[in-house]
């Protein structure tokens, strides 16, 4: 009797699967190409069902990503990705939500909304695909330009000091923080399916070069930087990972920061839980009493 | 040898302190008590220090929570120095009345005219005009502008600033406006939208500040197209409360040069807001530009809280808690509306005689004309009512062209907001004989285009050829 060796049954969702019909439109050797292909990958791994799946964007190049994939998307307003997530997260706690964007739409004009989703710990996954450069309007500096570069709209140098994206969301709360590079597609990869499994808010930004503003060599100089995190790093430490934010002549990819906090649908569930206790069977006529005295 | 260093004592300016008595808790050598005499001139009892003890720990001034009450003697004790007087000048009501420095008129040597796109020639003309500080947002198609601003601004001495968003963008204009300055944006109609709250505070505050709107297609995200659908917001809808503002439509490269130095004008002479209403394709619209006979050199106007000693008579705000005190300055921006009529402004062509008005702005207003060309050599009486001012609108040289009109045609890239403005301005001058409005319209980014206009036109009428 010859033993039967038993395949395992192929997975239910191919990477494939979770393309869209649409054809990117950014230019050739765009390094969003890569995120969005990390993306399919990295839900594939995780076998999210299409149809339980959010991805919404903002404004600007890398928002087109939500087209690409196929799952519920929102196109939505310049700036306001993580606030719409916000709203379809607390609404629908059971979807797997992921924002995405570029630099200037998530850090200039939806710099608050990022900083506030951070503290907040809110339950959604982030990803920032940052080109340091505003793509979509032609050229214009972001808050990621490196101080000196020159640009369309910094003539004579940008004047001003750029800011590290991982250094904030860490700052303002955020639970988990990562850097990833567009060209390294299994680390993206795996940071994704981390991200993604994240409960709280997980913010990953991933350095995605633009060959048509930032120059052809940029994808080159990024990837002569890249490092990975030294053996044995502790990413529980905050303190830690300052050092690996605002580098000039490394790129550090990995996990820079990891914390298990309760997040903000683990809050919102234990405060409903309390206010609820002793009130089964509560009726609108014995809440709308609470408006009449005695309260 | 050093010298040995004596640490500075404190000294207590009697108009700051409040008389709280932190300092006096703080003290380790008793050094303070609370005072017995009122200060004439804040009503309060300040604190009185006997130094003889003083040992200059600094604790009592750390204490003060008043930023300007206790302070450290400087070693080189010029008292005098930290006189708040001579800091800030007078106090607000003893200072002198405030003059206005007029502006200067400088001749420009003739030159050969420029070929510009319309954004350009918007930001060349804000230059003539005298703005040397420009606040903004990318957003396409108003970007050029922008941009232009950013490699001449500092030859010329001035600021470019890119704002993180066009909130941002429209309280930089408010900052700068309200220290007398000439500032201006570009943006295009998301970004509009963004500014609607910050012009509603301008108005009300009566701050000055020039807006070019490259309008695309909405709504929403829209398109960068061109449209006209932000007539409505530029006319009606200029952010919350009572406010209005005067809205220029510029149909060339060259009108964008001149509109915005009459902007700047028309901004500073009644201390309000003006809005350029342009188009995506006019903004992009190459053409030549010929340069005027002179350019502005601004002055500072005498309402400006421009942070010197002769201007701290100045307050600008726009908080009115009382229901009474609000409703007196809503009449007075009212006033300042109705004022604003006499800058009524069109061009009309070949109008005498026209029996068919055709009323049009921006880039449709350049299809109607050639229409127009068409339609008279076919020998229909036509004739292009072309709006500068679509708010206030131009009813005066409207009610010179409405005798002969039999027919009206509004030609338009929006659901009917330029015909809104024309009919609310007729009914607003009881005119209520004149021939039925028809029109030709697109939306969302497809312009009207001349054969339609001629079809509109013509049909129904015997066309000779």
């Amino acid at each position: 009797m010859s033993s039967v060796v038993e395949t395992p049954a192929p997975p239910r969702f191919q990477p494939g699967d979770y393309k869209s019909d649409l054809k990117p439109v950014w230019c050739a050797g765009c390094g969003d190409f890569g995120v969005v292909s990390a993306m399919y990958r990295a839900m594939a791994e995780l076998q999210l069902e299409p149809w339980n799946t959010v991805v919404v964007s903002g404004i600007g190049c890398s928002s087109r990503l939500p087209g690409y994939v196929e799952a519920y998307g929102f196109n939505s307003v310049h700036g306001r990705a993580l606030p719409i997530a916000t709203g379809i997260k607390v609404a629908r706690p059971e979807l797997n939500v992921v924002a995405v964007g570029g630099d200037g739409d998530g850090l200039a004009i939806g710099g608050n909304h990022f900083l506030h989703a951070s503290r907040r710990n809110l339950d959604v996954f982030y990803v920032l695909m940052d080109n340091e450069i505003y793509g979509l309007t032609k050229g214009q500096a972001a808050p990621t330009t490196p101080s000196g570069d020159k640009t369309k709209s910094t003539f004579f140098g940008n004047p001003e000091p750029s800011v590290d994206p991982c250094e904030l969301a860490i700052s303002f709360g955020a639970t988990w923080v990562a850097r990833g590079f567009s060209g390294d597609m299994k680390g993206l990869v795996d940071l994704m399916v981390a991200g993604m499994s994240h409960r709280g808010f997980a913010f990953l930004n991933v350095m995605s070069p633009c060959v048509t503003w930032r120059g052809d060599d940029q994808f080159k100089v990024m990837k002569a930087k890249l490092r990975s995190l030294p053996e044995g790093y502790d990413r529980s430490s905050r303190a830690a990972a300052f050092a690996y934010t605002r580098e000039t002549e490394t790129l550090t990819t990995g996990v820079l920061y990891e914390a298990h906090e309760p997040s903000l649908l683990d809050r919102l569930e234990a405060q409903r839980t309390k206010a609820m206790e002793g009130h089964e069977g509560l009726t609108t006529e014995k809440v709308l009493k609470v408006f009449f005295p005695p309260f | 040898m050093p010298a040995l260093k004596e640490r500075p004592k404190p000294f207590v300016l009697p108009e700051f302190c409040k008389g709280c008595g932190r300092c006096i808790s703080a003290c380790p050598k008793h050094c303070i008590s609370m005072g017995t005499e009122i200060n004439p001139q804040t009503g309060l009892t300040p604190v009185v220090l006997d130094l003889e003890h003083c040992n200059g720990c600094g604790l009592c001034i750390d204490a003060c929570p008043e930023p300007y009450g206790l302070q450290q003697t400087p070693a080189d004790a010029d008292f005098e120095l930290q006189d708040p007087e001579k800091l800030f000048g007078d106090r607000m009501s003893d200072a002198p009345e405030p003059v206005d420095i007029p502006n200067q008129v400088v001749p420009l040597p003739k030159m050969e005219p420029l070929v510009l796109k319309g954004n350009y020639a918007a930001a060349v003309g804000a230059l003539l005009a005298g703005c040397r500080h420009f606040f903004g947002y990318p957003i396409t198609p108003s970007t050029e502008g922008a941009e232009l601003m950013a490699k001449l601004m500092p030859h010329l001495d001035g600021t470019f600033l890119q704002a993180v968003s066009e909130v941002a963008t429209v309280n930089m204009m408010y900052g700068c406006g309200g220290a007398g300055m000439r500032s201006m944006t570009f943006t295009s109609s998301p970004g509009f939208s963004l500014m609607l709250e910050g012009i509603s505070y301008m108005i009300g505050a009566e701050v000055p500040g020039v807006f070019i709107n490259v309008m695309r297609g909405g709504p929403g995200l829209g398109n960068i197209a061109p449209e006209q659908a932000d007539i409505k917001l530029c006319c009606r809808g200029l952010g919350h409360g009572n406010t209005h503002a005067i809205v220029l439509t510029p149909s060339t490269p060259q009108e964008m040069l001149d509109l915005t130095m009459l902007a700047f004008e028309l901004t500073f002479k009644y201390r309000n807001p003006v809005i350029i209403a342009s188009d995506g394709y006019l903004g992009q619209m190459t053409g030549k530009v010929s340069l005027p006979e002179s350019m502005v050199k601004p002055g500072i106007p005498k309402w400006a809280v421009y942070g010197d000693l002769e201007h701290r008579r100045n307050l600008i705000s726009s908080i009115y808690l009382s229901e009474v005190d609000l409703e007196k300055w809503n009449v007075v921006l009212n006033a300042k509306y109705a004022s604003m009529q006499v800058e009524q402004r069109a061009d009309l062509y070949m109008c005498d005689d026209a029996e068919v008005i055709l009323v049009a702005c921006t880039t449709p207003a350049r299809t109607a004309k050639g229409a127009v060309q068409v339609l008279r050599s076919r020998g229909i009486k036509a004739g292009l009512f072309r709006p500068i001012t679509v708010w206030p609108f131009p009813i005066e040289k409207l009610k010179t062209v409405l005798p002969n009109a039999k027919r009206i045609v509004v030609v338009e890239a929006s659901n009917g907001q330029l015909e809104d403005e024309l009919k609310i301005a007729l009914a607003n001058a009881r005119i209520r004989e004149y021939p039925e409005i028809e029109h030709v319209r697109h939306y969302g980014g497809v312009l009207p285009q001349m054969e339609e206009v001629i079809l509109k036109v013509a049909a129904g009428q015997e066309v000779t050829v």
